[in-house]
């Protein structure tokens, strides 16, 4: 049984329909990869999954249970995280506090422990705890958010452009961060730019285009298909 | 980080004319140009013959009405930083907590004034219970109104109208219940200044409101800075999206902020009552100095609105050394102008936000 899978999800914003009878699969400890171009409706698609969205028609069940139509609070519930692409930090806040926010959920004694594995996955963010996470590098934020995201031991992390306006230094380091969470058991589905490098990493990957699926199958058949290569992976 | 690079750069290349209007709008500007107003008003006062100890009586009373103002002002913040409209109902609200206050007087049995503050025991008792009743006057207001323009994804401009609206109508409500007369929470009874040194006159009264309000105040910063809930409606304001998705039931944040903002205006409204007396209008007209001491503070923080609120309270006692006092809100309106176009974002905001 797949962790999520979606099924003929239409959807869009007032009048404007984005995604049309698109299909999605992930299992359990999974790197799957969303690619395509720019419009092609994949942040749609996260957000649809994610409830920030809701789906005109089709079925989205993570764990045999049906999540379309519920609100993002609730859905977080069930084991399914997700790191938007702007704006994913709570600037206000301090680096500990937006921790606390993404372990919401949790009892008051669960709270420690759990801050502490992410400060042992991020050791920066230990340093920096007490600083304000607006005060922070692109890079320095991203690990704020996805540190938030894994405050509920999540089995699944929904990650939008992970990569989006850094330096190919902080780009190599987010990726080899993604892997490591991924080596403890997580499922991870991303929507990426740097679609060649995250087929490289991901099991399975789908190449969306004008809001349907296009082509899907392994990390590597995507790479070697020719005709994948030259439309979305920049020949 | 690539983006701040450029920007860095972008500011080197800055034309002079540019350049001026960087300096001009940095926090410390903003600071530099209020207590430049502030002097002029004292030297003018000075210059009218005004004595130091009536000055610092004014400055006093100042602090004083600076609390009443804070009080509403971060109600008005709270709801503008998770819900993104000035709540012009919001002075109703202050008038709603006076009156409740004053009806819970009545229904209360009379009690010996606790010398030298001109009321007993009843008046907190009253407040107490005032408090809750307009946050929940202010969570209904919501569940009526402004939800049901949540539902329907209805335009910010449409809140604020609706909020207008509000306004004329819970004073309409004041009216038909209490009637247009002034009412006093204790009529007839003296409450002289206390001898303080350097021959500054305050009443025992002025004192009971300022300790009342820092102690609210110190309550709402453990509430914010130490509590779940509070860290909630900080996070809300902050990314209402970004709460939903770290699993923030918004909706109930909502409510909470409403319940919170209606305490706090209830409170702000019952010592402004005591230190003047109650009119349905009351709130209303603070309506201005507390948006004019939330936009000061940076709209949506807290802490700045306490802080707006005390240079407007101070600024607007002293003016009235040599103005008379009605054009007091003129001062409240000049310094929301000057914040609004040196520094639209306020003390407490972000830099270039």
């Amino acid at each position: 049984m797949p962790l999520l899978k979606a099924e003929g999800v239409t959807a869009g914003y007032g009048d404007t329909e984005i995604l049309r009878d698109v299909h999605l699969e992930v299992g359990e400890g999974e790197i799957v990869s969303l690619i395509g171009p720019n419009g092609a409706g994949k942040s749609t698609l996260m957000k649809t999954v994610f409830g920030l969205v809701h789906p005109r028609q089709g079925s989205i069940r993570f764990r045999d249970t049906e999540i379309a139509g519920r609100s993002p609070y609730d859905i977080v519930k069930e084991g399914m995280c997700y790191v938007p692409q702007v704006a994913n930090v709570f600037v206000q806040l301090t680096v500990e506090e937006n921790l606390e926010m993404g372990g919401y959920l949790l009892e008051e004694r669960e709270l420690a422990g759990r801050k502490e594995q992410v400060y042992e996955l991020f050791p920066k963010l230990r340093e920096r705890r007490r600083q304000r996470a607006g005060k922070m590098s692109g890079g320095e934020r991203q690990m704020v958010a996805i540190g938030s995201a894994l405050m509920l031991e999540p089995a699944l992390l929904l990650l939008d452009e992970p990569s989006a306006g850094l330096s190919p230094k902080l780009v190599d380091e987010i990726f080899e961060n993604i892997r490591r969470i991924n080596a403890t058991g997580l499922a991870v589905l991303m929507v990426e730019q740097n679609a060649r490098k995250s087929l490289e990493m991901a099991e399975r990957g789908y190449v969306l285009a004008g809001g349907q699926n296009r082509v899907e199958g392994s990390g590597a058949e995507l790479l070697n298909d020719p005709d994948v290569a030259r439309l979305y992976l920049g020949g | 980080m690539s983006m701040s690079d450029e920007a860095a750069a972008v500011t080197r290349q800055r034309r002079p004319a540019e350049r001026i209007r960087a300096v001009v709008q940095t926090r410390a500007f903003l600071l530099v140009a209020v207590v430049a107003l502030f002097i002029v008003l004292v030297a003018l006062a000075i210059h009218q013959g005004v004595g130091a100890s009536r000055l610092l009586s004014l400055a006093a009373w100042g602090v004083m009405l600076g609390g009443i103002i804070g009080l509403g002002s971060i109600g008005l913040t709270l709801v503008y930083g998770v819900l993104k409209f000035p709540n012009f109902s919001h002075g109703a609200l202050v008038t709603f907590g006076a009156y409740f206050t004053y009806a819970f007087m009545a229904w209360l049995p009379e009690s010996a004034p606790l010398r030298p503050l001109s009321f007993g025991w009843t008046f907190p008792v009253a407040l107490v219970l005032s408090m809750p009743l307009v946050g929940l006057v202010a969570l209904a207001v919501d569940r009526v109104v402004y939800r049901r323009l949540r539902r329907q994804n209805a335009h910010l401009v449409l809140f604020a109208m609706a909020s207008l609206a509000m306004a004329f109508f819970l004073r309409s409500v004041i009216y038909i219940v209490w009637g247009p007369d002034f009412h006093f929470f204790f009529p007839g009874r003296a409450n002289p200044a206390l001898e303080l040194p350097f021959n500054i006159r305050v009443r025992a009264d002025q004192v009971f409101i300022l300790l009342l309000a820092l102690a609210i105040m110190a309550g709402l910063y453990v509430l914010l800075e130490r509590t779940r809930i509070g860290k909630a409606m900080r996070a809300t304001a902050d990314n209402p999206e970004l709460a939903q998705v770290r699993g923030i039931n918004t909706e109930r944040v909502i409510a909470w902020t409403w319940l919170l903002g209606g305490a706090l205006a209830a409170a702000g409204g019952t010592m402004y009552g005591l230190s003047s007396q109650l009119r349905p209008e009351m709130g209303f007209w603070l309506l201005l100095p507390m948006f004019a001491a939330a936009i000061m503070g940076g709209i949506g923080n807290p802490y700045g609105a306490l802080v707006g609120a005390l240079v407007i309270g101070v600024t607007h006692q002293v003016s009235t050394a040599f103005l008379d006092p009605t054009y007091g809100p003129a001062v409240a309106f000049v310094l929301m102008v000057i914040v609004l176009l040196v520094r639209p974002q306020g003390l407490f905001g972000r830099e270039g936000g």
